[in-house]
């Protein structure tokens, strides 16, 4: 048993505790934003925030999340109110088949909260482990852009309520 | 048909609400041959005018996207066209992926349902919009009725019919509606008057992606489901001769462990669980003959091919003979492009659950009613007994146009009589796929004084994907139904269907285009070596185009003419090609005049034309990228921002491809496994991209491939004016690196890669 906030929500999952986290957050929990694409930390289709800083779960055990705070694209907004990165990300018109936007989004949450005004070195730098084989690279570096410059940058709170319910 | 018992929707075809024949270009549905799409959700108070359409009292319009969405925006694309006429936004639209059925056919394939060959809005650019129109008179002729007001006074505005100073839904007018004829053949809106065709506006899919709310076959769970991983013949089409399953058997989790036609599969609780247990499978695969290849043995067996065979001539005009007499340059090339995986970032997944005479399927595939057939197939049932859900695709580039992996999933349940879930891992669609063929070419290209193109000999070294393209391997297939050895193709067993094939064209298509020579032949040797191939996003011109547009950028240096000029010189009669290299060339040179090392190519495919220029540095042995500016000639865009997008996209793929990706063989395996390996461009490596469309009133044509072609060949040339060294092989990084011209030092181990992108 594991007990961890998950998108300000408390909760204790009872995957072994070697289970990467995006398999328990996706099949225990049923949260299904954060997606699989390669199983190694290679892709960061699997981000997620751990402690506000963006992390590739498919590697991370659940016993590394103990104690912690865990949020998922789910926890940081929802189509009725979207994040700001969320927002940008319709602005720029940024998906394409899409799969990989919930690792994108949550590792320009995890810049955004650490770096509120990155520059686009800073924001390539930082987005370089999440591939988008759908190539909308420069719509992705201008939506975050577009998210700092709009004075997005405050902590992450989440609202439970609007998480789908684990 | 009978008479009795019919369903309303039944009911309604019969009376005419549906037409004859539907709509101009869309399939070609008989009476009752089809049960209407399992896509289309029972709705107890909507009118479904067609296959297409469900428009409910509370004035929700549903529509069903008759082409699957692999993120090139097809459901944006046809839900404007369909928009348009029928006067609703596109956003206004729920959007459903189609499930199988004849009245999804695509025109352009004979009729099959399938999405591929950039066709989808040249196919449906009228017929989507014939539907919309017709819908659209019949809501008028319905509000006319039943508010006793002539049609001709009527007018719509988003999805409501104005009369007199008010707005009704559409919706107020579905039970009438349902009681008239089905307009046919309604005038469409003349292109002065578009509203959403040509306008650039959000994805309608952009929120539910951007929020983590869209739904992927990845992510779809059903109630009593198992998950299943498959170990594969290391080498592809190895058979299985025996395993040992005892090991996996005490893994955590795992329930079962059945074999199946093309391996050994682990049944578990969950997919970590399953993927855990799956190396702990012992299993002896024979040999095939592609267990003798490696990098070293392929390259000679090419090189041998080309040296040595004489080739078909595929394609030939003009005397030879007399071209060379004329002929005062004279170059003869070779160019390499490897084997690839199409990687999409949601590996291959399908869930099937084998029932009683029955069977449900959920899978994102190019082609759901092939894939439907598939399932049919391998259980002995008829199609009408599987019940298939469409779903969007993470990614596709071609991949999904084979679906082994609903196969694999059938094979399973058939077994163990649960639903399955069956999941690829990464290093499966690595090494266990289907690739884009390897090609060894020659060009042997000639010029006379002024420059003009004088003869051209084309060869081609590699294996073919496929017999020909669907129009021409599948006439008049339907309402009989797709041949057996093309559903064994997308099932994945069945490259031997096409035993003694000398040459599909797609293998050679773009070797001899977009330039006027005297005389030319193209030529063509095919060397199977047992990998499994199939189309690859821009199929044979992904390659094609390498060697074209590299060929003639080598001419036109050896005939010291300017590479533009040399283009313009050739392209003859072809003025939306010259347009285009027009508009790229005053890019290249303002490029080159502000001292940036340029490259240009230029290359149609799919019926659009595309020029690209590259501005690249190279430094310490890593090529960079700066910037890109793509002209398009793809006749109108029904959204602009949407081929933007396309370009961008492609060019991004396609530079990936370009610069890191091989997919290369030890002892006949593959031996790359993940994106440590099989490197794919990330962030860092994609330029500046400036997208220009050029303005057209002709009919649209293709975007989701042509912007892969030329983004190699320009590079390539790029790196010429960079470094005077001529990169003919590909992916250009390890080109660069044996060349010597500089060497670079990355430690691909996943660890090291994983590490650096923490």
């Amino acid at each position: 048993m594991t007990s961890f906030s998950l998108n300000g929500l408390k909760i204790t999952a009872e995957s072994s505790p070697d289970t990467p986290l995006l398999w328990v957050v996706r099949d225990e929990l049923k949260l299904k934003g954060s997606k699989y694409g390669c199983g190694a930390g290679l892709c960061g289709a699997c981000t997620m925030l751990i402690d506000g800083v963006a992390t590739r779960t498919c590697i991370l055990p659940l016993a590394a999340v103990e104690d912690k705070e865990v949020v998922t694209i789910e926890g940081l907004g929802t189509p009725a109110n979207p994040h700001p990165l969320q927002k940008a990300w319709v602005e720029h018109n940024v998906p394409q088949c899409g799969y990989c936007q919930s690792g994108q989004i949550m590792s320009a949450a995890g810049l955004l909260q650490a770096n509120p005004n990155p520059s686009e070195a800073e924001v390539t730098k930082a987005m370089e482990g999440n591939i988008c084989r759908c190539g909308c690279y420069g719509r992705i570096k201008d939506a975050v852009l577009t998210a700092a410059s709009s004075s997005t940058a405050q902590p992450i709170v989440v609202d439970p309520k609007e998480v789908v319910a684990p | 048909m009978s008479g009795v018992n019919l369903s309303r929707r039944e009911f309604l075809r019969s009376s005419g609400v549906l037409g004859g024949g539907l709509v101009i270009g869309f399939g070609v549905t008989g009476c009752g041959s089809d049960p209407i799409s399992p896509a289309l959700e029972p709705l107890s108070n909507a009118l479904t005018p067609n296959a297409f359409l469900q428009l409910t009292a509370d004035n929700e319009f549903i529509f069903y996207c008759p082409r699957g969405e692999v993120g090139q925006g097809v459901t944006t694309a046809l839900a404007t066209l369909f928009g348009e006429e029928l006067d609703v936004p596109p956003s206004h639209f729920v959007i459903r992926e189609a499930g199988p059925h004849p009245d999804y056919g695509n025109p352009e394939f004979g009729g099959v349902q399938s999405v591929g060959g950039s066709t989808s809005v040249k196919a449906h650019y009228l017929p989507m919009r014939q539907v919309g129109a017709d819908v659209r008179a019949l809501i008028l002729a319905a509000a006319s009725k039943d508010l006793g007001i002539p049609a001709a006074e009527l007018d719509t505005s988003d999805g409501f019919v104005s009369a007199a100073g008010e707005a009704y839904p559409y919706g107020r007018f579905i039970e009438t509606a349902m009681n008239l004829p089905m307009p046919v053949d309604t005038p469409l809106t003349p292109s002065a008057d578009f509203k959403y065709i040509g306008k650039s506006f959000p994805r309608v899919d952009a929120l539910s992606k951007a929020t983590g709310t869209a739904v992927y076959g990845i992510d779809v769970e059903v109630e009593g489901m198992e998950h299943a991983v498959v170990v594969r013949s290391p080498v592809a089409r190895g058979s299985l001769l025996d395993f040992d399953e005892t090991e996996a058997l005490k893994a955590p989790g795992v329930r079962t462990v059945v074999r199946i036609s093309n391996g050994v599969a682990v049944v578990a609780d969950s997919f970590w669980h399953a993927k855990n247990a799956a190396p702990l499978i012992v299993a002896n695969w024979d040999s095939p003959e592609l267990a003798a290849l490696d990098d070293v043995s392929l390259r000679a067996k090419y090189q041998n091919a080309l040296d040595e065979v004489d080739g078909d001539s595929v394609h030939q005009y003009g005397e030879l003979d007399t071209a060379w007499s004329e002929t005062a340059q004279r170059i003869s090339r070779e160019y390499w492009a490897p084997y690839l995986a199409h990687a999409p970032l949601e590996p291959l997944n399908a869930i099937v659950h084998v029932k009683n005479n029955s069977a449900e399927v959920w899978a994102a595939t190019q082609g759901p009613q092939l894939a439907r057939r598939v399932v049919a197939r391998t259980l002995d049932l008829e199609d009408s007994q599987v019940t298939f859900h469409s779903l969007q695709a993470g990614g596709s580039f071609g991949r999904r146009l084979v679906s082994s992996q609903v196969k694999e999933a059938t094979e399973i349940s058939r077994q163990t009589g649960t639903p399955i879930k069956l999941q690829w891992s990464r290093e499966d669609d690595i090494r266990s796929g289907w690739f884009r063929p390897a090609s060894l070419m020659r060009i042997e290209a000639g010029a006379d004084e002024q420059g003009n193109l004088t003869a051209w000999i084309a060869k081609r070294v590699g294996g073919n994907a496929f017999a020909a393209r669907f129009e021409t391997a599948l006439p008049g297939v339907l309402p009989k139904g797709v041949p057996d050895s093309v559903i064994d193709f997308v099932s994945g067993t069945a490259e031997w269907v096409f035993d003694g094939l000398r040459v599909d064209d797609t293998s050679i298509e773009g070797l001899g285009d977009d330039y006027v020579k005297a005389a030319q032949d193209i030529q063509h040797v095919t060397v199977a070596d047992g990998l499994p191939l199939l189309f690859w996003r821009s199929v044979g011109h992904s390659y094609t185009a390498f060697a074209k547009e590299s060929a003639i950028d080598e001419l036109a240096h050896e005939s010291a003419i300017d590479p533009v000029e040399f283009r313009l010189k050739n392209v003859g009669e072809d003025h939306r090609m010259r347009r285009v290299i027009e508009e790229a060339g005053e890019h290249y040179r303002s490029m080159q005049q502000d001292g940036a090392s340029v490259g240009l190519a230029a290359h149609s495919s799919f019926h659009t034309r595309v020029a690209q220029v590259a501005a690249v540095s190279v430094e310490d042995g890593r090529i960079r990228v700066n910037r890109v500016v793509c002209v398009v000639d793809c006749g109108r865009a029904v959204n602009p921002d949407g081929v933007r997008a396309q370009m961008e996209g492609g060019i991004v793929f396609g530079l990936g491809a370009a610069l890191y990706s091989n997919a290369t063989l030890a002892n006949g395996e593959i031996k790359e496994s993940n994106f440590h390996d099989f490197q794919v461009a990330r962030m860092g490596d994609a330029p500046d991209i400036e997208v220009i469309i050029i303005d057209s009133d002709e009919p649209p044509t293709g975007a989701g491939e042509p912007g892969v072609p030329p983004i190699a060949p320009a590079v390539a040339n790029a790196i010429f004016a960079a470094t005077g060294d001529r990169l003919r092989s590909l992916p250009l990084s390890t080109a660069l690196r044996n060349s010597n011209v500089a060497r670079a030092s990355t430690d691909p181990s996943p660890g090291a890669v994983a590490e650096r992108f923490a």
